[in-house]
Order: structure tokens, then C-alpha cells, then sequence
């Protein structure tokens, strides 16, 4: 929906004209791709780090919450609002500089709003809208245009995705196998926090002694605090707040869904486009071959940059879609004997490298009982495209045929698991799914980051019993993979939808640390309320 | 059974980069991919190659084109894909050729390759558009062309059967092998290739020909030999504006000759 120009509604309150009801021209704010939808009293769309700060210095006193929205494709629901009002930073959409570090790799700062296939497109064209630059960031612009072409590495499926968004759930995707999430790549951000205040954190200059951090906002307010004592998982995690002994305090702010501060501005570090890219989609007979296939290219290729799957049930949703949609009709035939795939991504320096590791995949396929012959090599950018279109017509051909259910019981929704366990717990988990789900006899389609061991399973409700019986059980596998030592969510985020599982795996004294150190951050507990915890947690203040 | 692919090597954006002096499209090769025509053309050929041999008929598929040296990159794919081997004209001789000298140096290189039972173009290429080629080819060979095949129906060594586009819609054609095709994009999709396909095709053979090893007649292969002269190009300015011719069909019509009778039509 576009958003309405300022100005066609009346402020709510006299002292910030930035912030308007939230009228039906708005209903679109109240939900996020997650589906859920929650209610507010008022929205705005600031344009400026000022804007922000003036909105909720407007709101401070009253202690008003705020849901801080970006482009609203989570699917933890961490951007739904809960009451009160909604900053929306979608206007926050522009590059705002660009330097070189000390080893020479370009940073790039941008307004939280920035569109991550809209930064994709920049750096593929090497133009990137540099109106207000100064002279030191148009000069790193005319270097970035003579160098090889750049990219940032976070490959969340949904590019519509916002930059600022991406840092606050601390987005991953298919490519974090090999770069890592999102917190990695940030260099520094600036965070206004809910009085209006400012805390600059850059990578490097603030860690903590011990589990202690002490921070210093522009205004001189001091935060101290005893991060929790939890332990993180050895696993990829976007469980709650990320932290360790003597970490980076930026890392903190990280991931941690909109509770903490408002993002309006940060920098992230780009690197140069692998010379070579290609996709090696590897089919299978059985689950069991695509899992030992796994675990031998983790092992075997060190230039796999990413390693997916895609299992029995998924592969049978896109053939049936094939047939049926003209949409679905472009992509490439399924053999009839390929069950399953497991699909991994070579990033090279030269096209010898590739070719050997190209022999290493097959010597990994043939170890696992698979075959060279059943295998999809994308070496062009037509069959790269078209490896992508396959890879993202699974969640699609879901969503489609979960539509289709909802004209006949509406309340159904598809249920995804995000969970990952450590490395050796790979084979185990995959049976916990299994023999779960065959229990329960619900039908489900997993497919997702095999490489990091983290799966979607998608559990298809037929009716409202499998949709409980569902959510019973991924309460289960919670448990189950906590005691693993693995993560309840480990892209998603929490949000709203995730707080039970994030209870499950830090306990009760985990969540009170996590709402200690909101706290120190928000005293009144204004924003994101609802998001990783339960709002009784913040009851009565800091 | 000898099934030879005529593919072409064009840009792989739209845009294209002309050179001001030659009035001919610049080919540095870094960019080029294979004519999407061409690719259905080469799946056809594959889907024979595998539903006769399976009838245990040794059936041959080589791919040929007319090129920069880079182009013997984009022949290699095409073996990793299916193709047995591949056959490249190369020579700044051939440079600058119209459809008639392409289709000429071209069928030097089907002749050099041996007597084939069919020849698979796309329809057109990309870049050019001209739809020439294919019927050209059959020409100079003197066999039946079959052009715009949208589905083949069936190809067994004797004779193909194929819906083919017309103006009027398709219709279903027979003619004897040997024969030359030009096909539609939407007839098939180019299979990806495997692990296996792209290791064979480092060691397929691709062999390299200039004008003489084509056994080619320089006055009729590149710029020499294309009576085609392309004085100027230039890119077209987007028009805007018009008139909006208003009233009842009557008055319309008679707006719309004064209109044409004014422009001396």
C-alpha cells in the first residue's frame, strides 16, 4: 500500500505533527507478513533521525508504546503493533555515505528503510544515489565504480526486506552458511532510544568486561548493565538477546527485535562478488543420502557457500504445481526417480577451483549412494536464475496451497518451524521430525538451511485439529532441540508468535535477565512490547 | 542419425553496444550467451538423441556456430548440456556477415561436418530478429525447411512431424529427413547440465575453422560477401504527443483520411 501523503489527517497530539491516527487508510500497518494483525492508535512515517527523535520525545512522557516497523516482511510478527503507536521508517530510505576501512573494504551507511534489492541493484549497476554526499564519500564512490562489483552477503529469501529490519532480527539467509547473519557485516549503527536520547555504538569501541557493559549516551546518560548468564546455543540462533563475555555491545542491539532502540542509521561492510558463483543441485533417493551427502559437503568443500534441502513432500508440491499454475510451468522438469535435493552453492576465486570442487561435490554424492548424472549445474546466470526460481517456488507453492485451504476453514495457517541444532545432532533431529509427524499424522513439507542444520518444517493443516495438533508439537520439538543444544528460532527472529519456545529454552530467570536489560535501555518498557517476552516481565519499570 | 544445432552467440542484455564506424554490433564476447531460440533449437535435438537412442540408435549431436574464439566457451556449455561436439567458424574474414553470408559460411560448415539428416536453428535470434537463417541454410542445401516449430511431434530417422506457426495459427507438417527446422523459444526448455556433462565437455572435441579449412569462398563469407549495407544506425527518438481523433465512426474516419491525405499518403 502507498503510503498516504502527511497531511491528510490530523495530528493525534499538537506537539509532533509527524504523528497521525491510525485510521483504516492505514489497516495495512496493523500486520506484517506473518499474518497476524495487532492494533495501534496512531502512526508516522519520519523521514530524518530528527523525525524520530522528535516522535518519541512526543510520546516518552506518556509512556505510549512503540512498534517499530521497517518494510513488514517478518514472519515472527516482531513488527505488528501492540497498542499505542507505530514508527514506521520506510521513508528512511536513503544511502547516506560511503568510506573505505583500514583493509579497504567499502562501508556503506544507509537510513534503516533501504530495500535490500534495491541496495543489490545499486551495487550491480555500481550507482548509488549519492545526493548529500560529502567529498570523502563521492571519492569512495568513484573508487567503489573502478573496483571489481560488490555485494553485501545477507541473502534473506525475501529481498523486499529492509536493512534496518535485517539487522533487528539479525536476518540470515541461504549464504550465512558460509558469511554468517547479518551482525557480522555491521560495522555501527546509531539507536535512538525511547526518551529520544542517542547511543552511537561502533564495532570495536564498547565491549563488555566479563558479562558487564557500560554505555554512554549522547545526552551523558550511563547504561550499566549485567548481561544474562545464559549460554548461547552452538547453533545459528535468533533467539533473544545474543550475548557473551566480553562481546561487542553492538552485537547486543543486534537481533534484539525492537526492544532495545530504534535503528536510524547504520553501516555495513560490502565485499567483493565472488569471480565465480555456480549451483549444483544434487537429487537423491532416499532422506537418508541427502543427509550423509550434507555432512560430507560440510566436511569435503570448503568453497560451498551454501547448502539447502529440499525434501520428498516439497519436490511433489512443485511438480503438481508445475502442471497446474502457467506460473510454475518455467521451472525445470523433476526426473521422475528424484526424491529429494539437497542443493549447494560454490563461491570461487577462478574456474579451476570450481571445477575441482565441482569434483568434490560428486565425490561427496557418490559416497552418500547419489549420482554425478542426477545433478543440476548452473554455471550461467540464466541457470542461476533458474535455480532461484526453483529454490523460492517451494515456500510459494506452500503458501498456495495453504490459500487454498483457508477458503474452506479460514483460521487455518500454515505452521513453519526455524529451529537449528549443532552439527553432529543433524541425523537425530531429522528423526525426531520424522517419526513426530508420521505419530501425529499430519502432512508437513520441509525444506531450508540444511547446511546450518536448520529446516522449515511446514506442517500443511487440513483442518483446525491438525493445526492445534501441530503447534502442540512444535512446542515439543522445542524442547527437544533445546535439549540438543540448538536454537527455537534461528533466522526468524521471536517476535510475538515465539515467546513460549524462547521460554522454553532459557528458562524463567533467562527471560527475567533478558526484561533486565531492556529495561536499563527503555525504563517504561515502551517498545516492541510484546516482543520475546511477556509484558508482566516489564511490569513496574526498571 | 547426425542432427547438427546452429547456435549463435548475442549479447546478454538489451544493451547493446554499437560500433559507430562499422554500423555492426560489437561482439567482446565478455557477455555473450547462447540465443535463446538457440537453446530450444539444442533441447529438441537432446530429446531425439535420447528417445532414439533408447531405441538403441546411435544418434550424433553437434553444435556449430560462427563466432569471436570465445564463442567455443558458450559450444562447450552446450556439450555439458547433451551435445556430442561442436564445430566453430572463426576467422575475421567471416566478420561483418549478413544473414546471407552467416547462412553461406554455415552451411560450408555443415558440409565440412558431413551429410546431415537434420539441421535445428531457432527461429531467430535475439539480437538480429531477422528469422532468415534456418530457411537460408535449407536453401543452400537444397532440403524442405519446416520454420516455426512450436511442438515436435515426432522425428524417426526418415521424416519429421510438427506443429508449425503460420499467420493463420499452427498446423501440423510432415517432410522427409533430411530437413532443416527453425523452432519457436516456448517449444522446449534447454536442460541444465550435470556434473558428468560438464566434465565431458572439457575433453569434447570442438574443432576451429577459418575460411580455407571451411573450404569456404572468401567472397562470399563477412562483410565481402553481404550485399546487405547497413549505411546508418541510430537509435530511434521516442515519439510523443498525438492527436485524439474525437466524434461519431463517421467523422472519425473522415478525420483520419484528411490526416493521411495531409501526410501524402
Amino acid at each position: 500500500m502507498d503510503v498516504p501523503a502527511a497531511g491528510m489527517k490530523g495530528p493525534v497530539q499538537q506537539g509532533c505533527t509527524l504523528i497521525r491516527h491510525l485510521t483504516d487508510e492505514y489497516d495495512d500497518y496493523r500486520h506484517d507478513e506473518s499474518r497476524s494483525q495487532g492494533e495501534a492508535q496512531s502512526i508516522s512515517f519520519p523521514t530524518t533521525e530528527d523525525e524520530v527523535r522528535a516522535v518519541l520525545r512526543e510520546l516518552h512522557p506518556s509512556h505510549t508504546p512503540v512498534t517499530v516497523q521497517g518494510a513488514r516482511t517478518g514472519l515472527a510478527a516482531g513488527a505488528v503493533p501492540h497498542g499505542g503507536h507505530v514508527l514506521n521508517l520506510s521513508r528512511m530510505n536513503r544511502c547516506l555515505g560511503l568510506r573505505r576501512d583500514d583493509g579497504g573494504a567499502f562501508v556503506l551507511r544507509l537510513q534503516p528503510g533501504v530495500i535490500l534489492s534495491e541496495l543489490r541493484k545499486y551495487l550491480k549497476a555500481k550507482a548509488i544515489p549519492a545526493s548529500g554526499w560529502d567529498a570523502a564519500s563521492l571519492q569512495a564512490l568513484g573508487e567503489l565504480r573502478e573496483a571489481p562489483e560488490q555485494m553485501f552477503p545477507t541473502d534473506p529469501t525475501e529481498a523486499s526486506a529492509c536493512l534496518g529490519g535485517m539487522a533487528a532480527c539479525n536476518a540470515s539467509g541461504a549464504r550465512s552458511y558460509r558469511y554468517g547473519p547479518m551482525r557480522p557485516h555491521v560495522v555501527s549503527l546509531r539507536l535512538a532510544l525511547a526518551d529520544g536520547d542517542m547511543l552511537a555504538l561502533r564495532r570495536g569501541e564498547v565491549v563488555a568486561c566479563g558479562r558487564h557493559l557500560e554505555l554512554a549516551t549522547e545526552l551523558g546518560r550511563r547504561i550499566s548493565l549485567d548481561l544474562p548468564g545464559y549460554t548461547m546455543p552452538r547453533a545459528k540462533n535468533a533467539s533473544g538477546y545474543y550475548v557473551h563475555e566480553g562481546m561487542d555491545a553492538i552485537d547486543l542491539v543486534i537481533g534484539s527485535d525492537g526492544t532495545l532502540g530504534v535503528i536510524t542509521e547504520l553501516e555495513v561492510a560490502l565485499m567483493p562478488v565472488p569471480p565465480v558463483m555456480w549451483g549444483v543441485s544434487c537429487f537423491f533417493a532416499d532422506e537418508r543420502q541427502a543427509l550423509d551427502a550434507t555432512c560430507g559437503l560440510r566436511d569435503g568443500v570448503a568453497s560451498a557457500a551454501a547448502i539447502e534441502y529440499f525434501d520428498p513432500a516439497s519436490l511433489d508440491i512443485l511438480r503438481v504445481q508445475r502442471e497446474r499454475s502457467t506460473a510454475f510451468s518455467a521451472l525445470p522438469l523433476l526426473a521422475d526417480d528424484a526424491r529429494c535435493c539437497v542443493y549447494v552453492e560454490l563461491h570461487c576465486g577462478d574456474e579451476r577451483e570450481a571445477l575441482d570442487a565441482l569434483d568434490r561435490v560428486g565425490k561427496v554424492l557418490r559416497d552418500a549412494g547419489g549420482s554425478e548424472a542426477a545433478t543440476w549445474v548452473a554455471r550461467t546466470e540464466l541457470d542461476r536464475e533458474s535455480l532461484q526460481f526453483f529454490r523460492h517456488a517451494v515456500p510459494e507453492s506452500v503458501n498456495m496451497l495453504i490459500d487454498e485451504r483457508r477458503r474452506t476453514d479460514p483460521a487455518i495457517t500454515k505452521l513453519g518451524s526455524d529451529m537449528s541444532v549443532p552439527d553432529e545432532r543433524l541425523h537425530d533431529v531429522m528423526r525426531l521430525y520424522r517419526e513426530t509427524l508420521a505419530e501425529a499424522g499430519l502432512e508437513s513439507a520441509a525444506w531450508g538451511h540444511i547446511g546450518d542444520n536448520h529446516l522449515h518444517v511446514n506442517v500443511l493443516p487440513r483442518d483446525m485439529d491438525d493445526y492445534r495438533r501441530g503447534k502442540e508439537l512444535f512446542g515439543a520439538w522445542a524442547r527437544e532441540v533445546t535439549a540438543m543444544g540448538g536454537a527455537v528460532s534461528a533466522e526468524h527472529g521471536v517476535g510475538k508468535l515465539k515467546r513460549d519456545f524462547l521460554k522454553t529454552m532459557y528458562g524463567e530467570q533467562g527471560l527475567r535477565d533478558m526484561a533486565r536489560v531492556k529495561l536499563a535501555f527503555d525504563p517504561a518498557g515502551q517498545l516492541g512490547r510484546g516482543n520475546l517476552f511477556d509484558e508482566s516481565l516489564l511490569e513496574g519499570g526498571a | 542419425m547426425r542432427i547438427i544445432v546452429c547456435v549463435k552467440a548475442v549479447p546478454s542484455t538489451t544493451e547493446v553496444k554499437m560500433d559507430p564506424v562499422t554500423n555492426t554490433i560489437v561482439r567482446d564476447g565478455a557477455q555473450s550467451v547462447v540465443n535463446p531460440f538457440d537453446s530450444t533449437a539444442l533441447e529438441l535435438a537432446l530429446r531425439i538423441k535420447d528417445e532414439r537412442g533408447a531405441a538403441g540408435e546411435d544418434v550424433r549431436v553437434t553444435v556449430l556456430s560462427m563466432g569471436i574464439p570465445d564463442t567455443e566457451r558458450l559450444l562447450r556449455d552446450c556439450i555439458a548440456r547433451g551435445a556430442d561436439d561442436g564445430l566453430l567458424l572463426s576467422d575475421r574474414a567471416f566478420a561483418g556477415a549478413d544473414t546471407l553470408a552467416t547462412s553461406y559460411a554455415l552451411s560450408c560448415g555443415i558440409r565440412h561436418l558431413g551429410e546431415p539428416d537434420l539441421v535445428i536453428c531457432g527461429k531467430m535470434a535475439v539480437d538480429g530478429d531477422t528469422a532468415q537463417i534456418g530457411p537460408e541454410i535449407a536453401g543452400l542445401l537444397d532440403a524442405p525447411c519446416v520454420a516455426d516449430v512450436r511442438r515436435l511431434v515426432a522425428c524417426d530417422g526418415t521424416s519429421l512431424r510438427a506443429w508449425r506457426g503460420t499467420d493463420a495459427g499452427v498446423e501440423l507438417v510432415e517432410a522427409p529427413l533430411p530437413a532443416v527446422m527453425t523452432v519457436a523459444k516456448d517449444a522446449a526448455q534447454l536442460r541444465m547440465p550435470s556434473i558428468c556433462g560438464v566434465r565431458a565437455s572439457l575433453a569434447a572435441p570442438v574443432e576451429v575453422l577459418d575460411v580455407a579449412g571451411a573450404g569456404a569462398d572468401p567472397e562470399r563469407c563477412g562483410l565481402a560477401g553481404s550485399p546487405t549495407q547497413v549505411v546508418r544506425s541510430f537509435v530511434p527518438e521516442r515519439a510523443s504527443g498525438g492527436a485524439w481523433i474525437e466524434g461519431a465512426a463517421a467523422q472519425q474516419a473522415e478525420q483520419l483520411l484528411q490526416i493521411v491525405e495531409g501526410m501524402g499518403l
